[in-house]
């Protein structure tokens, strides 16, 4: 059986965080995971990774949030690159045009060092 | 604070329009969100009318529910105020409310949110909306000069209120084309990626997990009809729960009705058979099934016949609302599972295909063992002629026969058959040769060498595998034949005269029972029969005897002995053939699945 267990982690770094999230990423699980970002973002935080290595589902209202992440981001004039993408779901934030607003990385290295390039 | 002047106002009033121009300008094309230019709003309305503070909520019809979008000078943001559906007439009618003389008929509902109106520092609220869809609400608090609010500040109000409106309802609009526009590549995507596998479970467990995300709900299960038990039966599950219920992995439904089914469990065997059935359950108590909040559940279908069944269940909204399953959910659920249905199906014919070739290329590999295993030509026994025949029939077989020279002059016959086909017998089979070979040239006894074959055979078989076998040594220098009968079909000696014996004493098929249960059982027995000139011995496998023709009717002992006797002074191979013939001539057309096979020994 498939089991949709979701946990978050976070890594504060000098100047970025990166936020790991792992399985099913609904829509009282995207709240929990904008809550984060934006208690970061309280923080000080305005440089973002998002890694959905270990994300492989994602729904409609879960994309929707991950939209106001960055609308909160851009009045900040923050950045967010997400990383560890299923062919699926990068194929499904370049149809929403959220990857207009946000990087798509393949890694989790190539999505930091690419917060620091100008 | 000094009111102010008219001039002021005035420009106010101007470079509040003109960005009001300018953001109308900005969502129309798009580029725009609602997060930021409803603060762009307030802030425009705040600062053109010279109010304290004030908040853009939203309305959400699912939840029935206010939240706000945008604030200045609120103490709670997350403020979350429910409005009950009777309501909503009330706010659609009244496009201005001064909150210290609200409405009659909203006068309840404002008595009971006081002190959330308290904590908003709310003084007026214009209401949001586009025709009768209720969008929101603008709330201000007071002015700064304290004074009452003026026809001019309700027109200018009603203004940016009907531009708030039509900016939230175009960003719902991008919401749902966004949604749509999820669903839609889901729903092709996802026919693409469980099309690739071909693995029937992997493509099971993928349909589950994409549905679930194609619906905004939390748990998928799919069932398989099985058309041996007649049952609908739990295949694969997703689940938020980390510990599955067993009851539901193992959920298994009559399709034939049951009056002490549960109601929805009956509804659920009626989607699996009967036509464009679906089940939708909002009621959160009948939907109780499960554990879960809703579900809804449509036929699978297959190129021809529905293949079972996709239920989806508690679809889940922002803050962990349960949202109804609505008909355009059900369309768009039969148009998936009727991708899911094909691919289930085209999964299940690959694997088919897939083992029959497997099958083939062992039957090929285990009829290339066993042409190895039996001889070409038979040892010639001086003073006798021998001559055997095999005919593979509707796969490969275990049968097998041999003539062994062994030292003084004695000669081992042998004749097997061996349960079951393919790679199996043929390895079997191959065993029990190994074995024979080994033992015949040792010259232990007949009885001694039949045990230790069947230690063997049931120490390398499967469970309920096995071999009928018989063996006789020959003595070719005194006629003496001794021979040990386990199992297999009596071989006939057919005397000079006409006469017909048996060769029957022995004892059980070999490799059936273990060393201890044969120890138990009657001891194997051997017989000695002595032959004469113009003798012959019938060795046989049941694939003769059983031969059936297009009446049912077999071949059977009788004709065999028929034939030999009346062929009893033909030569060796000329009775084998002739027995051979006749045994297809008795078939015909009839379709037969048994090996055919034959050894004659005639004393010269």
């Amino acid at each position: 059986m498939l089991s949709g267990k979701f946990d978050v982690q976070i890594r504060e770094e000098d100047g970025y965080a990166v936020i790991q999230t792992e399985g099913y990423l609904n829509g009282p699980r995207g709240e929990d995971l904008a809550e984060t970002a934006k208690n970061l973002m309280q923080k000080g935080h305005t440089k973002f990774v998002i890694n959905l290595a270990e994300t492989k589902l994602i729904n409609s209202i879960g994309i929707s949030i991950l939209i106001e992440i960055i609308e909160l981001l851009e009045e900040r004039q923050g950045i967010l690159n997400f990383c560890g993408l299923t062919p699926t779901i990068e194929h499904t934030f370049k149809l929403v045009a959220l990857a207009r607003h946000a990087g798509i990385f393949p890694d989790e290295d190539s999505a930091i060092a690419a917060l620091n390039s100008p | 604070m000094q009111a102010p002047s008219a001039d002021e106002t005035i420009q106010r009033l101007i470079f509040g329009l003109s960005e009001l121009d300018e953001l109308g300008e900005t969502i129309i094309s798009g580029h725009g969100n609602f997060s930021v230019s409803s603060r762009t709003y307030l802030r425009m309305i705040l600062g053109t009318l010279q109010v304290s503070g004030g908040a853009i909520l939203l309305f959400h019809p699912n939840e029935n529910t206010l939240t706000i979008k945008s604030s200045v000078n609120v103490a709670d943001e997350s403020l979350v105020i429910r409005v009950p559906p009777d309501q909503i007439s009330g706010f659609l009618d009244h496009p201005y409310i001064d909150l210290s003389n609200p409405p009659e008929v909203l006068q309840p509902f404002f008595e009971h949110i006081h002190s959330q109106l308290q904590s908003l520092d709310a003084r007026f609220w214009f209401p949001l909306r586009i025709r009768d869809e209720f969008l929101g609400v603008i709330s201000l608090g007071a002015f700064f000069d304290g004074h009452e609010i003026e026809d001019w500040n309700r027109e200018l109000l009603n203004v940016f209120a009907n531009h708030t409106s039509i900016a939230i309802a175009y960003s719902q609009l991008m919401v749902r084309s966004r949604a749509e526009r999820f669903r839609l590549f889901m729903l092709s995507d996802t026919a693409t990626q469980i099309c690739k596998s071909l693995d029937t479970e992997a493509v099971q467990e993928e349909v589950v997990a994409h549905v679930v995300s194609l619906l905004d709900a939390n748990a998928a299960g799919l069932m398989r009809i099985n058309p041996n038990t007649e049952r609908l039966e739990m295949k694969s599950l997703f689940s938020l729960e980390s510990h599955a219920n067993t009851e539901l992995r193992n959920l298994s439904i009559p399709l034939k009705s049951d009056e002490n089914l549960h109601p929805a469990l009956t509804m659920l065997a009626e989607v699996a058979t009967q036509e464009d059935k679906t089940l939708i359950y909002n009621d959160e108590q009948n939907a109780a099934l499960f554990g879960r909040k809703n579900l809804i559940a449509v036929p699978m279908r297959g190129r021809e016949e529905i293949l079972g069944v996709l239920i989806v269940a508690d679809k889940v909204g922002r803050r962990g609302i349960t949202l109804d399953f609505t008909v355009g959910d059900s369309t768009l659920l039969e148009a998936f599972a009727n991708q899911a249905g094909v691919a289930i199906e085209n999964a299940f014919l690959y694997q088919e295909a897939l083992e029959a070739r497997r099958l083939q290329a062992e039957m090929e590999e285990a009829e290339k063992i066993q042409r190895t295993l039996i001889p070409d030509t038979l040892a010639q026994i001086p003073g006798y002629e021998a001559f055997g025949l095999y005919q593979p029939r509707g796969g490969v077989g275990g049968d097998y026969y041999d003539c062994i020279p062994e030292s003084d002059g004695m000669w081992g016959l042998a004749i097997a058959d061996v349960s079951g086909k393919g790679m199996q017998a043929a390895l079997l089979m191959a065993t029990l040769r190994a074995g024979l070979r080994s033992e015949a040239t040792r010259k232990t006894d007949l009885p001694a060498m039949a045990f230790t074959l069947n230690s063997l055979l049931n120490a390398s078989g499967d469970f309920g595998k096995y071999a009928t076998f018989f063996f006789a040594q020959l003595n070719a220098e005194t006629n003496q034949l001794t021979s040990i009968n386990a199992g297999h079909n009596d071989p006939m000696v057919i005397r000079s005269g006409g006469s017909c014996e048996w060769l029957k004493k022995g004892g059980v098929m070999l490799g059936i029972f273990p060393d201890d249960m044969i120890a138990n059982m009657p001891p194997f027995e051997q017989e000695t029969t002595q032959l004469a000139s113009g003798d012959i011995i019938i060795f046989y496998t049941d694939g003769v005897t059983e031969t059936t023709n297009i009446n049912d009717e077999l071949y059977g002992e009788a004709r065999l002995q028929d034939t030999a006797v009346r062929l009893r002074n033909e030569s060796a191979e000329t009775i084998c053939g002739a027995i051979y013939d006749e045994v297809l001539e008795f078939q015909g057309e009839a379709e037969q699945f048994d090996d055919l096979t034959l050894m004659i020994l005639k004393k010269k």
